[in-house]
Parts: structure tokens; C-alpha cells; sequence
């Protein structure tokens, strides 16, 4: 286990430092550079100083030789000197030191991992609750379509779950916002189609006045967007119990079990789904990324404004620091989940052995 | 009398015709309805796209401001946009543009995939491990953040479209051929035809390609729903088809709340386009999947 989590380590080190360049390269080809779009700005209100742009050049290392560029802006300058290259020494600390740069222009000049942080919140609360949502249901459904294979139920689930693997998910969503303001316009009870909050408070029949901010604004405006997330992961992880749960049912435990005279209940419950939730672990690990990363589609038609919606938000103005930092974390996130799900199978499944 | 039977049925099996392969597998995809169905339901979808100037006499671009926002009528029967074009002759002809990126870039994503998965299943050494960390790699990188980044800096078109889904699309197909590849690659023939002296590749694409090109169709029915998918999403947030072309997605990207709430089928028949042949590409893979290799899982 020690062997393994080492070379894990190693492994994972390689796969970050790959992902890095794999980001750094991707903002060389920006045409012009990446500050191409700030020399370009006439705005007078928002045009950068010379200072400003002076700045930018530095944190991006680009007053540096070409070779120094990179590892200026992965490891900072702040050490140039000390390996003999005083003339290129400065201030700047670099990505792995947390200084991740600097908005140029949705926020301009607050910290990258400022703004980020400031929209992570209502990220968290989408995708958290899609994710708990969409697996409370479909754990039951992929158990029970699986003990009962070939009912009516395993056929409609069957059935369901081709039409979720085909529905455009920002399609589902126009149709839901279309459905809730034709209730709206009739008077009926309805769901704020947009927004993470209300500006004003509203009324909503048969609810009553809601007040802007509060909790049930808040929660009245995460249920189209969890609807939509939730019916598209469902019909996925549904099928995914079910095939893990119908290959558990077969092992020879599961016949010992019965024939011990154990009630079909015990054996379902308690030794063939145990064993089944393992696979799952891959699910649950695989969200971690993408409870960070957000819905891009999905918060962009509902106007949530989290962290999908900042980053195509950020494409849209060409604010190349926020689009970086939001990579990156992306990638980090997604490495460290594929560790975790390893040591995860090994504590929940000690037939895995892994060195 | 027993052994006249014999005889009759010692002539039955005689005469009797070998099924073709091919005609065994039509048999079996045959069986299953909803495959048959959406064949059918697919084929029109693809005959009206193509036959699209027969079918509807509105030009796609053509507006008439007058006759803006119209509910469907006999007129039009999908009613006319926000600039009063029709949009069932729009539709038409994005089927053209989403079904035509569709096909080719599975085609050269899927082309790409089986080469890569062919040299490298049936290599191996450092080739295959080379060519399978960098699949391992390409598979942990965030997809969707990274074509719309990469969209982005080389200004969307079409083309760019296509190059950019073909570069990220191949890696799947690559790693399931080249598993496909590694459970033949042991087999008698192989080992006859090199005992004949066949060149590699001529082994690689004349006895081992054809022996997986079951998992390869069906692997390539699925991909098209799913890139069918992802182009509608790309051009609906403006990464992908440019307008004035009109794709499936980017009919959808003039939608807003005030088009939901007082004209919703400008926005139900282009997604409703995108869903249904999604499905059908769906089912008829699930189909194929059942006809070519009842025992196969993918």
C-alpha cells in the first residue's frame, strides 16, 4: 500500500506537471499573446496603464527569455537569483505558490482565486444537490429494475434512460423555463426560471409572497436547474447500478446466502448491495470535478451565475487569467479524484490489492 | 418408413442455404422493434435534410420582418423566427450542417482511433505504452472546458469545429480497438498468414481489422448521437455553427425568456430535431449491438 501510494504520488505529480504545460501551451496560441486583447482595449474607462500592462507582462513572464517564461509562471522569479540569473530575479511567486494572476477584465484586477472563490458558494449548492438528488433515486431504481429484471419497471427504466442519454440537456431546460412561464402567465403555482436570487420579492401562488434573499428564494430558484442536471445523471447512474447490482447477483455469496434460508430482503440489502454500491465509488469520485466546475450549459440557461457560467462568461471577454486558473483547477480536481476513487477501493474492497 | 425420413432430411440439409453472415445479422437486428423503427424514422430525417429545396419553398436566410414570430399555420408550419424566417425550412436545412458534421467527424475521429488502435495493440512495447498514457492522459483533461477554450482562440467556424472534435474524439475509439486488437492478436490465423510471410500490415488491416469491426460499428452508431449532441450544445452557446447557417443548436441560441414565453415552438422543433435523432442513433447502435454479437458488452 506504502509502494503504491508513492509511486501514486509520483504519477500524479507527472500528470499535474503535463497538465500545466498542456494549459501554458493552449495560451501561447492565443493570436497576438495573451495580452493581445488588453493592448486592444480604446475603452477610456476600462483601458489599462502602461503600469497595468507593465504588470500583466511580469506575472505572465513575458519581459523573460522564452525558456523562463513557463517556469516563471508555474514557479514565480522570486529564486532566479540564487541559480545564478540575478538579471531576471522579481517579485512574482507563481502558480504553485497560489499567485494565480490577476482579472483583465470581468473584475479587472482582483485575484483570480478571489473571484473564483466568490462564485464558488452557489456552484457548490447546484451541483451538490443535483448530485445527492440524482443518486438518492437512482440507487433504489438500479436495485429494484435489477431484482426484477425484465419487469415492466426494468423495461420503463430501460426505456427512461435511452431518452436521458439522448435529451440535450439545454434543450430539457428551455422547455422547462417555457413550461414555468406558462404557468406564471395563468396565475399558477410556478419556479423562478433564472437567476441564483431575486432582486425584488415576488409572489408565487399558493406560497405567497417570497422574500428576496431568503431561504426559500434560494431554494425555489435551484429547483428547475438541480431538475435538469438530475433526470441527465439519472438515467447514467441508474443503468450503472443496475449492471453492477445484476453482476453481484449472480456471485456465489449471494446463492450461499439463499440457501442459508436468509430472507430476500437480508440477501438483496445487505450482502448483494453493499457490494454493488462499490463500483459507485467511481461515480461519486468522478463528480468531484465537476461539482467545482459546474454546469457550463446548465447554469448558462438558467442565467446561475456559478462558476460554469463565469468561465464562458470569461471566454466571452477573452479574460485569459480567470479561463487558466479555472483549467487548472479543473485538472488538479480531477487527478485527485482518481486517487482518491484507488485508496477508496482498497478500504472498501480489500479483494483489491493494489502493489 | 425411418429411413426414407433420413433421406428426405439428408437432401433438406444439402439443399438448404448457408445464411450469409450479413443476412444473419439483418435477421437479428431485424427482431428489434425500436431499432428497425428509428432506422426508418432516421433515413426520413436524412431525406428530408437532404432533400430539403424539394420539400419547402422558403430559403432558409430569407426574412420577412412583417411576418415575424408567427405561430405554426398551414403557411408555416413551424411558424416563422424573430426576424420571420420559416422555421421548418431553417430546420431543414441545419439538418444538412448537424447531420453532415455529424458524419464526418465520427468518420475521421473514428478512422483516426482505428489506425491508432491497431499499431498499438498490435505492436505493443514502448509504442502502445506511449500511445496509451497519452490516452490515459488526453481522457483526464476536462473536455468541454477545453474545445470551448481552444474554439475561442481560433475564432469558431465549421471547419475548426470539425478539426477540434476530431482531435478529442479519436481517444476512446483508439483504446477500445486496440483491446479488441490485443484478444485476436493471438489467434491461429494470425499466426498462419505470418507463416506466409504477410507484411504487418496486411495483417493488421486485412485479418485482424475486419475480425473487430463489430464493437467498431456500433461504437460508431453511439458516437453519432453523441457528437450530434455535442455540436448542438457547442453552437448553441456559440462555439460551434456560425449564423447566418443555421445548425440545430444555434437556432436555439436566439431563444430567450421573452421567445419562451410568448412564441415556445421557436424553441421546441429544433431541439425536438436534436433529440430525435440522437435517439435513433441510440436505439439503432443498441440494435447493431445485439445483432452483430449477442454476447458482446460495450
Amino acid at each position: 500500500m506504502v509502494t503504491f501510494l508513492i509511486r501514486r504520488f509520483f504519477q500524479m505529480g507527472l500528470v499535474l506537471l503535463l497538465s500545466t504545460i498542456v494549459v501554458y501551451l493552449i495560451l501561447s496560441f492565443v493570436p497576438g499573446g495573451p495580452l493581445d486583447n488588453l493592448l486592444q482595449n480604446t475603452d477610456p474607462r476600462t483601458r489599462p496603464s502602461q503600469a497595468d500592462i507593465q504588470r500583466q507582462m511580469k506575472a505572465m513572464g513575458l519581459d523573460k527569455p522564452w525558456y523562463l517564461q513557463y517556469v516563471t509562471w508555474l514557479a514565480g522569479d522570486t529564486w532566479l537569483d540564487t541559480i545564478g540569473l540575478e538579471e531576471y530575479a522579481g517579485t512574482r511567486k507563481g502558480i504553485i505558490r497560489g499567485d494565480w494572476g490577476e482579472s483583465y477584465k470581468l473584475e479587472r484586477n482582483r485575484p483570480v482565486l478571489e473571484v473564483i472563490g466568490r462564485r464558488l458558494p452557489d456552484t457548490l449548492r447546484l451541483m451538490i444537490t443535483a448530485t445527492v438528488v440524482s443518486l438518492v433515486f437512482a440507487i433504489p431504481l438500479g436495485i429494484y429494475s435489477a431484482v426484477k429484471q425484465y419487469s415492466k419497471l426494468d423495461y420503463l427504466l430501460t426505456s427512461f434512460s435511452f431518452l436521458g442519454v439522448s435529451l440535450p440537456s439545454f434543450w430539457f431546460g428551455l422547455m422547462l423555463i417555457a413550461a414555468t412561464l406558462a404557468f406564471q402567465r395563468n396565475g399558477l403555482f410556478y419556479f423562478p426560471p433564472g437567476d441564483v436570487l431575486a432582486i425584488r420579492s415576488y409572489t408565487v401562488p399558493g406560497l405567497g409572497v417570497v422574500e428576496a434573499k431568503s431561504v426559500t428564494d434560494r431554494i425555489l430558484h435551484l429547483v428547475l436547474p438541480v431538475t435538469v442536471l438530475s433526470v441527465i445523471n439519472l438515467a447514467g447512474y441508474s443503468r450503472f447500478m443496475r449492471s453492477s447490482m445484476l453482476e453481484v447477483l449472480k456471485q456465489d455469496y449471494v446463492r450461499t446466502a439463499r440457501a442459508k434460508g436468509l430472507r430476500e430482503r437480508v440477501v438483496v440489502l445487505k450482502h448483494a448491495m453493499r457490494n454493488a454500491l462499490i463500483p459507485l465509488i467511481t461515480i461519486f469520485v468522478g463528480t468531484i470535478p465537476n461539482i467545482f466546475g459546474g454546469a457550463l450549459i446548465t447554469e448558462t440557461i438558467f442565467n446561475y451565475k456559478g462558476l460554469g457560467f463565469l468561465y464562458i462568461q470569461s471566454l466571452g471577454q477573452r479574460d485569459w487569467p480567470i479561463v487558466t486558473a479555472f483549467l487548472l483547477i479543473n485538472a488538479i480536481l480531477i487527478v485527485i479524484a482518481n486517487l482518491i476513487a484507488d485508496i477508496l477501493y482498497t478500504v472498501a474492497d480489500p479483494r483489491i490489492r493494489l502493489d | 418408413m425411418a429411413v426414407t425420413t433420413q433421406q428426405f432430411e439428408g437432401t433438406d440439409i444439402l439443399e438448404q442455404k448457408i445464411e450469409s453472415p450479413f443476412v444473419a445479422v439483418l435477421r437479428r437486428f431485424a427482431r428489434h422493434r425500436l431499432a428497425v423503427a428509428s432506422t426508418v424514422v432516421l433515413g426520413i430525417i436524412v431525406l428530408m435534410a437532404v432533400a430539403a429545396p424539394l420539400i419547402t419553398a422558403y430559403d432558409p436566410n430569407y426574412n420577412v420582418p412583417r411576418d415575424k414570430n408567427l405561430p405554426p399555420s398551414w403557411e408555416h408550419i413551424m411558424g416563422t423566427d424573430y426576424v420571420g424566417r420559416d422555421v421548418f425550412a431553417r430546420l431543414l436545412y441545419a439538418g444538412r450542417i448537424s447531420l453532415g458534421i455529424a458524419f464526418i467527424t465520427v468518420f475521421f475521429s473514428d478512422a483516426l482511433g482505428v489506425v491508432i488502435g491497431v499499431i498499438s495493440g498490435y505492436f505493443g512495447g514502448w509504442l502502445d505504452a506511449l500511445i496509451m498514457r497519452t490516452v490515459d492522459f488526453m481522457l483526464t483533461l476536462p473536455l468541454l472546458p477545453i474545445l470551448l477554450v481552444l474554439i475561442t482562440i481560433f475564432s469558431p467556424s465549421i471547419k475548426l469545429l470539425v478539426i477540434v472534435l476530431v482531435l478529442t474524439g479519436w481517444v476512446s475509439s483508439a483504446r477500445l480497438i486496440r483491446g479488441q486488437i490485443l484478444s485476436v492478436r493471438e489467434r491461429e490465423y494470425v499466426e498462419a498468414s505470418r507463416a506466409l510471410a504477410a507484411s504487418d500490415p496486411r495483417i493488421m488491416f486485412r485479418h485482424l481489422l475486419p475480425n473487430t469491426i463489430a464493437p467498431i460499428i456500433v461504437n460508431v452508431t453511439l458516437g453519432l448521437s453523441g457528437i450530434i449532441i455535442t455540436e448542438a450544445a457547442l453552437s448553441y452557446l456559440g462555439f460551434g455553427v456560425q449564423p447566418p447557417d443555421a445548425s440545430w443548436g444555434n437556432m436555439l441560441q436566439a431563444v430567450d425568456q421573452t421567445v419562451l414565453n410568448r412564441y415556445a415552438w421557436q424553441a421546441f422543433f429544433p431541439g425536438f430535431a436534436i433529440f430525435l435523432t440522437s435517439l435513433c442513433f441510440n436505439f439503432i447502435g443498441d440494435g447493431l449491438r445485439d445483432a452483430l454479437d449477442p454476447r458482446m458488452k460495450l
